[in-house]
């Protein structure tokens, strides 16, 4: 304990001379730039700045890329609740309930839950990452592909909580999702699957332009096709800020969103991405009232933006106590240690005290860098809600052009885009949800890779996902879930969904 | 009349001026360095260096652009259907050489051939090791060797892809002592790394350089090298070829390429930038802080290594053949 405090100290002492903390201020900006554009996401804004960072000692550049990344989080929420549109793939989730708050005047409330409740992730996930990385990272490392798979199916059933509507719909919309994420190179075998000789699908259909096109464009399109335009919304100060009551349904759904994107962030692969998701899902599943889910519920804000801030933290233990490149961040920010001759590795705590306990220090500085930020640019943001919709709009549009081209210089992404924002259009005409679509296009690719590789380590025997303890119990807990959801058609009770159904046919209940 | 036939002399004589002024000081504009993999990667972590030292040799900016899709695919089609007028170059591995032959196999209309570029220089070439988790039981290649004898099919390894890399390391050491081992494809060569790390394969074939750390923790072992020489960081560990198993020859190389048809006096002159480059101590430090050590080959020398290389990894590609599942 003393001696965590001593190096926590040293930590300090580094994250806080002038230099360092310039560099953490300056990623924790450009990662609320990144976040707020909508199209570009973390693993795009930390590979396109890690050029930059080469001219940096190693210390600087980690801190600033990871300032980039949590950063990023943060500012994911802003367009999500303004605008619907997704910044990137985590704040999806956002975008329902966020979005709803916005319209009820709200928007200011929801920008300071999200902006509060990343704080809180971030700084609490911190202390768990300072106090628990070696023996977690361990752990983590212990989720192979059979592990994954079951992690991947607990992560299918939280579609049950996506949508309000009909389950048959949302289902619908979850398989159109997964057929998508069919798209591209089988990983297994080399083939190109529905790729139609355009090289550049060989990677498959982007989350980032599906979650843009579905929620921001058909947003953009459906409000220009009403006869009448919407009226402007113009929030006053008073309206910025929360009331008690919201606070008061914030709580709790902070807390449990930053111990569950912690410990799915620590997983190695994507599985940060789902975090936002399955703490929409927990929200749901625990609220008194979940019919309010879609219409405005706070802690449908509060969760996802909690969970996806303390995914980040929970990505950087196998990174920083066994120097894996865990997932495609970690990836990129071991590349830029490595740039400057730090040699990522199971010493690095040790070899390189300064950099990991600065790195750990430049965090806490961080989120409070990042709080002090984005509390006063919430009324700046909710401004934007002023700009009328003839010019607001065709704004935004370009800027969705723009940060889609600019991940990948691919021009077919923006077609991606566009086609989906067609879609979503007229899903939404149709009173379909997009989100499962979105959940169906991140699950499908990874849970086919992780059921193949599966089989592939037990020469097809599918005793494999039986054999591994840790991916039985969570395959257990699967089926547990989907037998207790069967429980209302035993006790003749109606569920939430049932109940929401006949209240608007009007019935009694 | 007379007049139009005139302008259409002087205007011809221009654009021939044009083009042959801008040979001789070639280059007048900025050069784009394209790197078809993402950032941190080995492309881009080479291409960065290699642009810092060209563009203070060449004195003109010189760009690294991440064309990245399809397993570098995108990219290296980029270049190859781009303008051969020496500003659009690219920094390739040695999976261009693989990328067509899988095409290939499948039968279906290749993105883009070897032909279709002229290589200007290797830069570096590391061979692959194979390394096994520390509590393994193979102490030696040898004890793997015979044990994978055995036991053909049990032992497993992950790799960075289908036809990636580190697979076709694999497969030309499956040919060459014939054996048979267990493939468990991941997406790159980070997540094939935290799989044996994490104890869920028995085997990978990893560049020297990343797996150094984990190697001096004690976490992996490594049993030899593919190299034609031993590793210089690690001296200890044999190569296949001094085993015997002369047909196991792999390296993870990056050269820098232009589109087939460059003018030949530009080719000249970047081969000319590119012994500079390497010997520019900025470069050289570069390189040392990734501990991948600087193998130089330009003209005859390259083309030779690269249609070695080529030749082996099509033969490779051929004997992996379709992937078909059971």
């Amino acid at each position: 304990m003393t001696e965590t405090v001593h190096n926590l100290l040293l930590g300090f002492s580094v994250a806080l001379s002038p230099p360092v903390l310039l560099y953490a201020f300056v990623g924790c900006v450009v990662g609320t730039i990144v976040g707020v554009l909508p199209g570009v996401g973390p693993l795009a804004g930390i590979s396109l700045l890690l050029p930059a960072t080469f001219g940096l000692d190693a210390t600087k550049a980690i801190v600033m890329l990871a300032g980039i990344y949590y950063g990023a989080m943060y500012g994911g929420s802003t367009t999500s609740i303004l605008m619907r549109i997704p910044g990137e793939a985590a704040s999806v989730m956002t975008c329902i309930d966020g979005y709803a708050m916005a319209r009820k005047g709200r928007a200011g409330a929801a920008l300071a839950i999200a902006a509060v409740g990343s704080y809180v992730a971030g700084t609490v996930s911190v202390v768990a990452l300072m106090f628990l990385a070696p023996p977690l990272a361990s752990f983590a490392l212990r989720f192979g592909p059979p592990e994954y798979f079951a992690l991947l199916i607990l992560g299918l059933l939280v579609l049950a909580y996506m949508s309000s509507g009909s389950m048959v719909k949302a289902l619908a919309m979850a398989t159109l999702g997964l057929l998508l994420g069919m798209i591209g190179i089988d990983q297994m075998t080399g083939y190109f699957r529905f790729a139609y000789g355009v090289v550049e699908l060989g990677d498959g259909i982007g989350v980032v332009p599906v979650a843009v096109g579905l929620f921001g464009l058909s947003e953009i399109l459906a409000t220009a096709g009403q006869e009448t335009p919407p009226a402007v919304i113009k929030p006053t100060l008073r309206e910025l800020l929360p009331s008690r009551q919201e606070w008061k349904d914030a709580n709790w759904p902070i807390w449990r969103g930053t111990v569950l994107g912690f410990l799915i962030g620590i997983i190695p692969g994507s599985a940060h991405i789902i975090s936002s998701f399955v703490s929409y899902a927990v929200e749901r599943r625990l609220a008194r009232r979940p019919e309010e889910f879609g219409q405005g519920a706070v802690a449908g804000v509060a969760g996802p933006e909690s969970a996806n801030n303390s995914a980040t933290s929970g990505a950087f233990v196998p990174m920083l106590a066994l120097g894996v490149p865990s997932g495609p961040i970690p990836a990129v920010m071991l590349a830029a240690m490595m740039v400057h001759g730090v040699s990522p590795g199971p010493l690095l705590i040790k070899q390189q005290p300064e950099l990991f306990w600065g790195f750990i220090a430049s965090m806490y500085v961080g989120n409070v860098v990042l709080l002090i930020l984005n509390l006063p640019l919430v009324g700046v943001f909710v401004n934007l809600l002023r700009v009328p919709y003839p010019l607001l709009y065709p704004g935004i549009l370009v800027f969705c052009i723009l940060g889609v081209y600019a991940v990948n210089s691919s021009v077919v992404d923006v077609w991606i885009m566009l086609v989906m924002g067609l879609v979503g259009y007229l899903l939404r005409k149709l009173e379909f949800e997009p989100a499962p679509i979105v959940l169906g296009v991140i699950l499908a690719p990874m849970i086919e890779m992780a059921l193949r590789q599966s089989l592939a380590m037990s020469d097809g025997q599918y005793a494999i996902f039986l054999t591994r303890p840790i991916a039985t119990t969570l395959l257990a807990v699967g089926v547990l879930l989907v037998l207790l959801s069967f429980k209302s058609l035993i006790t003749h009770g109606f569920d939430w969904r049932e109940r929401m159904a006949m209240a608007e046919k009007g019935d009694e209940l | 009349m007379r007049r139009a036939r005139v302008l259409v002399g002087v205007v011809a004589l221009a654009v021939v001026a044009g083009i042959a002024g801008a040979q001789e000081s070639y280059p007048t504009r900025p050069i784009t360095l394209v790197a078809p993999f993402p950032p941190g990667g080995v492309a881009d972590l080479t291409a960065r260096p290699v642009a810092a030292s060209l563009e203070k040799i060449l004195k003109t900016p010189v760009g690294v652009v991440n064309k990245t899709g399809a397993a570098g695919a995108v990219g290296m089609q980029y270049v190859a259907t781009s303008r051969p007028d020496g500003y659009t170059l690219l920094l390739a591995l040695s999976s261009i050489s693989i990328i067509p032959e899988a095409d290939k196999i499948f039968g279906r209309p290749p993105a883009f051939t070897i032909e279709q570029f002229a290589p200007i220089a290797l830069v570096s070439a590391d061979p692959t090791v194979l390394v096994v988790r520390a509590e393994s039981p193979w102490k030696t290649a040898r004890e793997f060797i015979e044990d994978a004898q055995k036991r053909p099919g049990q032992i497993s390894y992950s790799s960075s892809g289908v036809y990636g890399t580190l697979h076709m390391a694999m497969a030309l050491l499956e040919h060459a002592a014939n054996v048979k081992l267990r493939h468990v494809p991941y997406a790159g060569a980070g997540p094939a790394l935290t799989a044996i790390l994490g104890g869920h394969v028995d085997a990978l074939a990893s560049g020297p350089a990343v797996v150094l750390p984990h190697l001096k923790a004690g976490k992996l072992r490594a049993l030899a090298g593919w190299g034609e020489a031993r590793v210089a960081s690690l001296p200890d560990v044999p190569t296949f070829k001094e085993l015997g198993y002369p047909d196991a020859e792999f390296y993870i190389w990056a050269g820098v390429f232009a589109g087939k048809g460059t003018p030949e006096p530009i080719l000249t002159r970047l081969r000319d930038a590119m012994r500079q480059v390497v010997a520019d101590p900025d470069f050289k430090g570069a390189m040392d802080k990734l501990e991948t050590p600087i193998v130089f080959k330009q003209g005859e020398e390259f083309q030779r290594f690269f249609d070695a290389d080529a030749r082996r990894l099509a033969a490779g590609v051929r004997r992996v053949g379709r992937i078909e599942t059971k």
